[in-house]
């Protein structure tokens, strides 16, 4: 037989595969394999459209999927290959333009708009000031929307006209809500909308003339980045592409959190995977030890019996793999099924990447975990037909694991195209592995010692760990990353709930006040005491531009596309306080300390700011305020919570810089729902300043919380489930040992209730050590998750102590269930085997 | 009460198999008083493993009865039954069957601990030092050679005196001058101990050793031989 064709071989493996399967052989690494890839899968599918469903919501906030503005228009290349990619597509021009009035003049903003703007998101306006908005297509050519502060401030009334440039425009309706506008909390002057047909004859948009192109982008993903990718490097200078996710602050962050767990959770039904298929493969090739000896001793050579046992993993590999990306993809309907109610209307169908994923996942993991045990039965001794002691050589352990590692970290970063995430997976797994394996393999030798004079349950329960410490070190250690994964979900859970519960608590703030001037300053605060139960203190603000840094001017220090860019491209609201803001926080310098003559005023810059303009402590900085300029040198640096609803500053000034300047304040509060008319007498009082509601980007906030909570229990479930379901695989390696001697115990006489009692111990001992490794490994990785993934602030956990006891109930329970064959096992076993 | 220690009355046993019922043990009939040895002898699938394993209890007849040191073992339960074997059997298997996870020395104590006995240690270190391996007391199954084994699996059998000694081919895996060694062991211990032995074989030797013989074939006992 010194040559097999591969068709005979595979034929030869199938045979054997089938007749394994019958007899139950093969089910448990089937079975592990099933899991793993239909819980990857289902995660995978529930978390990619659940997200593009978040996204969706989140684009709204940009009226388009994908925004490409500019100083300048766009190229008609760059229109014309979005239109060819099959993109919907509007424009928009903004400029800022000044409007007379009988009662005086405004500065307002305005915003041109082709038939087709929003592409996301809806416009809504009311028929007169205060009257109950509608949603509705934008002004038709010849007309303009403002919005009430408008109407306000220059005594307007629906009907009228006003000017834009050389064009006179009739005031049709009052524009109530701009879907991309409503996460701008800075926007100081008032909105007006009119026709882009109408903008030529305005004759505003001249050569030189301050103006914003956007071209706004609708479209499948795909496309969307295809489009990215054709015009990203014909962008201009003063180009640049946005998108849903970075359009907003808060949104972007609850996102990319959510996005992060969701991948979390995946990791962790893959390292279940992983511990399932290593186990039950390990199974699969000591049970062929027999067979691979004599197929050697027939005379098959060691590549041709290696390939015949990797042909009966790959098929059921295969196999088992397709079925459970099947299952997963089923199990996904389900669960938005069961979500209907709660989940959006409009949830994209998601294509065929997470199952193919999850499918690679279920392969990778195998090739992983499988091959190293698999290599063993290549090197099985053909003397082993006489000799059954005959071990094959144990394989190099850094073989063995790191196949195991490699295999694990290329999915986790496939999964999660993060590799800080990834290193500190698998960097605080294999770290607290070798710690606890050492710490329990020291522990369990020590146990040896006490135990000689223990009961019998005790020594029988303990004694299979005993024997083989290594083995039973690995063992816990499996099921300690079962109960870490568990915990960890379960961890980051209740963690990241809190945190954006923190973030958004119930009357966070959801109006914004501008424009406050210094005479109205007092008046209004007194009103708004009447109405709001914890209004935010009223900040000075002056609009001013940061123009030079150390003498240079900034538009030379900074590169595209950063949030240095951003910050320089527009006014900043400059203030000055004399105490740190709440939720501020000094990361570098010093709060005021008294000026001597002669030294600059010093300014605080929140950090992530400084560190875009690369700016230090002692730098000077330029700013031009209302024609004039301004210096002050960097004293402090400040992290600043973006999340809070509260008035931030990137800038915040000594007390005396800038009092000399025309300022007006600014400040944010809570309003219930039902107290909207008290808002319009507030307005109708202070006609000046802008009030902003910002509810309606609370309102999507809490609502795409509430999907990610939602998602993360079930989540949670899918990860439980599918521990559970590895803990059964695990046991059931140990199974065919158990039974054999379970059934001598009963032949010499040992009643059911000690072979259980036996199993009681050693399974909870097992449990409660695992419990204890996950514990520690838990706050390990969550350490490393929270310093370096999540940028959360860590504390430790007590309630991971109870791991242990959950660890001791689980296993000790499962293993009582998984091995109860072994329990109930023929005596007359030992004479057959014998 | 009678005086044998061991009946089996008109014993059968049943299985069903992918051709319909297939009858393994046809009507058996037997008797051992304290102190008898017997052999039962027989080709492969003869049904001499399932006789034993329904004398021992180990399993139940589709007819026929078992009485066991007074005991009727059709009228018990698994776990009555195990008590029954745990004060009157010991078995020495073709395999040794230890438990791999305890020592030697734990391995025989096992029949004593499993009685309640509190003097186990002592007499499971005396009782090895008698087959000879005194030196051998912490040494795990794997540490051991099979002759090795095979004695700690004998004192085992024997260290709870049990009334019956059930023994399934005690020497087939063994070379023959260990198996001749370990036989040796077997039926001087049995006669030091007094007690009833019941032995499988395929060795015509070993089971001449016995005072009876019987030869099963097809299910039938087809051979009584009393010396």
């Amino acid at each position: 037989m010194t040559r097999l064709p591969l068709a005979r071989l595979l034929s030869l493996a199938t045979r054997q595969l089938l007749r394994d399967a019958r007899a139950g052989e093969l089910r448990v690494l089937f079975f592990a394999l099933l899991v793993a890839v239909s819980a990857s899968t289902a995660i995978g599918y529930f978390s990619s459209r659940l997200n593009d469903g978040m996204l969706l919501r989140a684009s709204e906030f940009l009226g388009a999927d994908l925004l490409l503005s500019g100083s300048s228009p766009a190229t008609a290349q760059q229109i014309g290959s979005g239109e060819q990619l099959g993109l919907d597509h509007a424009r928009l021009v903004e400029f800022s333009s000044v409007i007379a009035g009988d009662a005086g003049i405004q500065l307002v903003s305005v915003k041109a708009a082709d038939s087709a703007y929003p592409l996301r998101g809806q416009l809504r306006s009311a028929a007169t000031p205060y009257a109950a908005e509608q949603p509705g297509p934008g002004p038709r050519p010849g007309e303009a929307w403002a919005e009430v502060r408008l109407f306000a401030a220059l005594e307007l009334q629906v009907g009228d006209s006003i000017e834009i440039g050389s064009k006179t425009l009739r005031l049709s309706r009052v524009l109530t809500y701009l879907p991309d506008e409503a996460g701008d909390f800075y926007s100081l002057t008032p909105h007006v909308l009119m026709h882009l047909d109408d903008l030529p004859a305005t004759g505003v948009v001249q050569p030189g003339s301050r103006v914003r192109y956007r071209e706004l982008w609708r479209g499948p993903p795909e496309a969307l980045a295809a489009y990215r990718q054709a015009v990203g490097p014909s962008l201009a200078a003063n180009q640049r592409f946005e998108g849903a996710r970075d359009s907003n602050r808060q949104i972007g962050s609850a996102l990319g959190r959510a996005e992060r767990y969701l991948n979390l959770a995946s990791l962790a039904a893959v390292l279940l995977a992983g511990v399932a298929v290593a186990l039950s493969a390990a199974r699969f090739a000591t049970r062929r030890f027999d067979a691979s000896a004599l197929l050697r001793c027939l005379g098959l050579s060691r590549r041709q019996a290696l390939s015949l046992f990797g042909l009966q993993l790959a098929i059921l590999g295969g196999g088992a793999s397709l079925a459970g990306a099947l299952l997963g993809w089923l199990g996904q309907y389900a669960l938005f099924f069961l979500l209907r109610g709660l989940l959006p209307a409009e949830i994209p169908p998601g294509d065929l990447g997470p199952a193919l994923a999850g499918i690679a996942t279920g392969l990778v993991a195998l090739a992983g975990f499988a091959l190293p045990p698999l290599a063993a039965l290549g090197r099985v001794p053909p003397l082993r037909v006489l000799r059954r002691d005959l071990l094959p050589l144990p394989a190099s352990s850094w073989l063995v694991y790191g196949a195991a590692l490699l295999a694990l970290g290329v999915i986790m970063w496939r999964l999660s195209l993060d590799l800080q995430l990834t290193f500190a997976l698998l960097g605080g797994g294999l770290l607290a592995a070798l710690l606890l394996g050492g710490l329990l393999l020291f522990g369990l030798r020590g146990l040896r010692r006490l135990l000689a004079r223990a009961g019998l349950p005790w020594r029988l329960g303990l004694g299979q760990l005993l024997r083989h410490p290594l083995a039973a070190a690995g063992q816990s250690l499996a099921f300690g990353l079962i109960l870490l994964a568990m915990g960890l979900i379960a961890l980051l859970r209740g963690e990241l709930l809190d945190t954006w519960q923190q973030q958004l608590p119930e009357q966070a703030p959801n109006h914004f006040a501008l424009n406050i001037l210094p005479a109205e300053k007092d008046a209004f605060a007194a009103s708004l005491a009447h109405l709001s139960a914890h209004p935010a203190p009223l900040y000075p603000v002056v609009p001013g531009r940061l123009v030079m840094i150390n003498g240079e001017p900034v538009r030379q220090l900074v590169s595209k596309e950063t949030q240095g860019e951003r910050a320089i491209r527009r006014d900043l609201s400059l203030t000055w306080a004399a105490d740190l803001p709440k939720d501020n926080q000094l990361s570098a310098g010093s709060w005021w300390t008294p000026a001597r003559a002669g030294e600059l005023p010093g300014v605080s810059v929140e950090s992530e700011l400084a560190e875009s303009l690369q700016l230090k402590l002692g730098d000077r900085l330029s700013f031009s305020v209302g024609g004039l300029n301004r210096e002050a040198r960097v004293s402090s640096l400040r992290d600043v919570d973006w999340n809070n609803f509260q008035p931030n500053f990137y800038m915040i000034f000594e007390p005396g810089t800038l009092q000399d300047l025309p300022v007006t304040y600014l400040t944010s509060f809570y309003l219930p729902a039902q107290q909207e008319r008290q808002l319009v007498e507030l307005s109708r009082a202070f006609p000046a300043v802008t009030l902003l509601p910002v509810e309606a980007l609370l309102a999507q906030l809490r609502s795409i919380l509430a999907q990610v909570t939602l998602a993360i229990e079930y989540v949670l479930l899918f990860v439980l489930a599918a521990g559970l379901a590895v803990l059964f695989a695990g046991l059931q390696a140990t199974l065919d040992e158990r039974i054999r001697q379970g059934a001598l115990l009963r032949a010499l006489g040992a009643e059911r209730s000690l072979l259980l009692r036996a199993r009681r111990t050693e399974f909870a001992l097992l449990g409660a050590a695992s419990g204890l490794l996950a514990a520690i490994g838990c706050e390990l990785i969550s350490f490393l998750l929270y310093r370096f993934a999540f940028e959360l602030s860590w504390q430790p956990h007590p309630w991971l102590l109870a791991l242990p006891l959950i660890g001791a109930l689980l296993i000790g329970g499962a293993g009582i269930l998984g091995t109860r064959r072994a329990l109930n096992v023929s005596p007359l076993t030992v004479l057959r085997e014998g | 009460m009678s005086s044998s220690i061991l009946i089996a009355r008109n014993l059968s046993k049943v299985v069903p198999s992918a051709e319909g019922e297939l009858t393994i043990l046809h009507d058996l009939c037997l008797e051992l008083s304290p102190g008898d040895s017997l052999a039962i002898v027989g080709s492969s699938g003869s049904g001499k493993s399932t006789l034993l394993g329904l004398l021992a209890g180990l399993d139940l007849p589709s007819g026929g009865g078992v009485s066991l040191a007074g005991h009727d073992l059709a009228g018990l339960d698994e776990d009555q039954r195990a008590r029954v074997r745990a004060e009157h059997v010991g078995f020495v298997f073709q395999s040794f069957q230890l438990l791999d996870s305890l020592n030697a020395l734990e391995n025989v104590m096992l029949p004593l601990e499993l009685e309640g006995r509190s003097d186990a240690r002592e007499r499971a270190g005396a009782l090895l030092e008698r087959v000879g391996l005194g030196l051998r007391l912490s040494h795990y199954p794997r540490q051991l050679s099979g002759g090795e084994q095979q004695r700690v699996a004998i004192a085992r059998a024997f260290v709870a005196e049990p009334d019956v000694l059930f023994a399934d081919e005690p020497t087939g895996n063994l070379d023959s001058h260990t198996g001749e060694r370990i036989s040796d062991l077997l039926f001087e211990l049995n006669r030091e101990r007094g007690a009833t032995l019941v032995l499988v074989t395929h060795d015509e030797r070993l089971a001449h050793r016995c005072q009876r013989l019987i030869r099963l074939e097809g299910g039938h006992l087809v051979d009584h031989v009393e010396p």
